[in-house]
């Protein structure tokens, strides 16, 4: 049935799987990268808020799905003056955590409360400049919801010794995503906190079994060497010590792409647009492979191949992506600057604080 | 007459309608599902990627998608539309590989003359109250983590302070600077602080055989604080630290910090070889042998065993900055 109504309409389809497709190439991006390097070194980073559109307009022409792609609509100048405010707070950060005493903390303070709220207009800057078939994103939020899901929820996961840190995160990605609209259409989130303490624990019993397994491992050679005396065996058990050391560290990096790509699955398949939902099929034996590969590569290049590297893991990301239609994708409807305003989005004087090249 | 295939949004809906695009005149035609007409001046072509099409976005933002990519090129090509600079720079292999050389030159000349003179200056500019409120906090932590009170007597300690105090500096304009006696775990050991503090450690007062050694030392941490060493190095180091991110902060942060690091060795070895000068000048300018400052090496050179010198930061290897010492003699 679905084959026959794709058929009868070959050009636009509708209700069928739509895998995204990224087609971004590392040589075409190599050239992009590197005059976007020299002109933001040589204008000593003034041009890094050109540089940022020309590298998300290319990102974002080069992602398709279903048969068309995105846009990104950022002004450079607001970019740039985002990067102005950002760096002032990271400096008086920097300044405050040098100092002691009440301006000190008055100042860590400051900081506290802006960075949420900074967050809370990237976001918008970020969504409400990118579109899709010439609709625009966009993000509403509320100043109390920001401040919950981004100071006061992770103060309390750090109160909690982080027994709460998988209900920050899910809170946090549901506040990201239900406040998320494309056009006049909402996002809806529907992974449950018990969903995200279920990841965590998945990612925490595959750390411990590492941990244990290592640590047999090395424990049973370094407790044979450890009955020695002589000062060759002792400086043998200390080598030994400095090696487990290593390979849990080695072991902590290579949890991250697992965790990233658990969570990642989770909050897609758990995400719709309307009636639309998404598939994340993302395989973290890949991830950790693209990951370890582009570092060495980055490191053998010298830096040049970090072009490279970034095109490959964001075509294994967004082609991991997949699109589920409930219906035809030609009925979303564009929400006007006016009715963006009245929602709160001031979308006229957004700036973004995004400090990326 | 060039006719484009192509998809149009309307900018209100997601609806795709299918269009053919044909210029007259200076002006575009859309027709097909929509018609519409616009003045070339008034559309916006979006930059050339290999795989992705190209758009023409109207002035309302409903836009026109090519799908016969040769046919859009050859349409533009007609109607005189030439990318900008920047885009062909992009896109050419000559562009290209003139963009590495000049980041090469750019990076290479920034490192070695442009960074040290800007921090230079910058440090020069700042007053003084500056570097000495960055650095309050220091000798706190410091008390804390390292440093235990001094034992020697104080008469000793007087009669230091009150040595140094007579001799002239090299140079017109030096720092005021207190001398502070301290005890440590890390050994002999002497450093300046940005608050114009001195820190010299018992170890070291015991390990120098006369105080016209001790002197010297006290001489190059004078230098380092004359100079204005550690502001100098507290710019050199950001700068270098954000060029690095830019450059490597996409992959790994861990492997960001490994350039950053062997990058401002250098600026630290300059500063000591800088501090040096400055010391063999003050005991030329106080007629103090400089077979004196010498032996003061050789004494923390024996103490160290040829390891790491007892500073707090990275040094220039100690026979190198004897042999200098002794051609200045």
């Amino acid at each position: 049935m679905d084959q026959l109504q794709a058929a009868a309409e070959p050009a636009l389809p509708s209700a069928q799987a739509a895998p995204f497709v990224f087609s971004g190439s590392g040589r075409e991006y190599f050239g992009i990268w590197i005059v976007n390097l020299l002109l933001s070194i040589v204008t000593l980073g003034i041009y890094s808020a050109w540089a940022k559109v020309r590298r998300t307009k290319y990102f974002y022409a080069n992602t398709q799905v279903a048969g068309a792609s995105f846009d990104y609509h950022g002004n450079p100048i607001a970019i740039l003056k985002g990067r102005f405010v950002a760096l002032m707070l990271i400096l008086m950060y920097q300044l405050a955590i040098r100092e002691s005493g009440a301006i000190a903390l008055l100042m860590l303070v400051a900081v506290a409360f802006a960075s949420p709220w900074l967050i809370w207009k990237s976001l918008q800057f970020k969504l409400y400049n990118s579109s899709y078939r010439g609709i625009r994103f966009g993000f509403r939020g509320t100043r109390g919801a920001v401040y919950k899901v981004y100071l006061l929820f992770p103060l309390l996961s750090g109160l909690t010794l982080f027994l709460l840190a998988p209900f920050a995160h899910q809170r946090l990605k549901r506040f990201q995503h239900s406040e998320s609209r494309f056009g006049a259409t909402h996002f809806s989130f529907g992974a449950s906190a018990g969903k995200f303490y279920q990841a965590y624990a998945a990612v925490f019993f595959v750390w411990l079994t590492g941990v244990v397994a290592v640590s047999m491992l090395f424990g049973g050679s370094l407790g044979a060497l450890g009955s020695v005396k002589n000062p060759a065996a002792r400086g043998a058990v200390f080598a030994g010590l400095m090696g487990y050391l290593f390979v849990l560290y080695v072991w902590m990096f290579l949890l991250f792409p697992i965790f990233n790509t658990l969570i990642q699955n989770l909050i897609w398949n758990h995400t719709q647009l309307g009636p639309h939902r998404f598939r994340c099929e993302m395989k973290w034996t890949r991830v950790v492979f693209i990951a370890c590969t582009n570092i060495l590569g980055v490191i053998c290049t010298l830096g040049l191949f970090t072009p490279f590297a970034r095109i490959r893991m964001l075509r294994y990301r967004i082609e991991s992506m997949t699109l589920l239609p409930e219906s035809s994708l030609d009925e979303f409807v564009a929400v006007t600057q006016a009715e963006a305003s009245a929602t709160g989005e001031g979308v006229a004087d957004l700036l973004d604080f995004d400090l990326s090249l | 007459m060039i006719a484009v295939p192509g998809l149009y949004f309307d900018g209100r809906t997601s609806r795709a309608y299918r269009v053919q695009l044909r210029v007259e005149a200076g002006i575009a035609h859309l027709s097909g599902e929509v018609a519409r007409s616009c003045a070339l001046a008034e559309l916006h072509v979006s930059e050339p990627a290999r795989h992705a099409a190209r758009k023409l976005t109207f002035p309302d933002e409903a836009y026109f998608e090519a799908q016969d990519a040769d046919a859009f090129n050859a349409l533009l090509q007609q109607t005189g539309y030439r990318d900008s600079g920047v885009v062909r720079m992009q896109r050419s292999a000559r562009g290209i590989l003139f963009g590495v050389a000049a980041t090469v030159v750019v990076l290479a000349l920034g490192y070695l003359y442009v960074l040290p003179f800007a921090a230079d200056a910058i440090a020069r500019h700042l007053p003084a109250g500056v570097e000495r409120a960055i650095g309050k906090g220091t000798l706190e932590f410091l008390d804390r983590h390292v440093l235990r009170p001094s034992r020697l007597p104080a008469a000793q300690q007087a009669q230091i302070v009150a040595h140094f105090r007579r001799l002239k500096p090299p140079q017109a304009g030096a720092p005021s600077c207190e001398i502070v006696f301290r005890s440590s775990r890390i050994g002999p050991n002497a450093f300046a602080l940005p608050s114009g503090q001195i820190v010299l450690t018992d170890e070291l007062v015991r390990l120098m055989d006369d105080d016209d050694e001790i002197m010297s030392v006290l001489a190059h941490e004078l230098g380092h604080l004359h100079e204005r060493h550690l502001m100098r190095r507290l710019v050199q180091s950001s700068a270098v630290g954000a060029v690095v991110t830019l450059l490597f902060g996409d992959v790994s942060a861990v492997v960001a910090n490994i350039p950053t690091v062997l990058l401002d060795m250098k600026y630290s070895r300059d500063a000591e070889r800088d501090a040096d000068d400055y010391a063999i000048a003050m005991m030329k300018a106080n007629g103090i042998p400089l077979s004196h400052m010498a032996d003061a090496f050789e004494q923390l050179k024996r103490k160290e065993g040829g390891a790491a010198m007892p500073y707090l930061s990275t040094h220039p290897p100690t026979a190198e900055r004897i042999a200098h010492i002794r051609r200045a003699e």
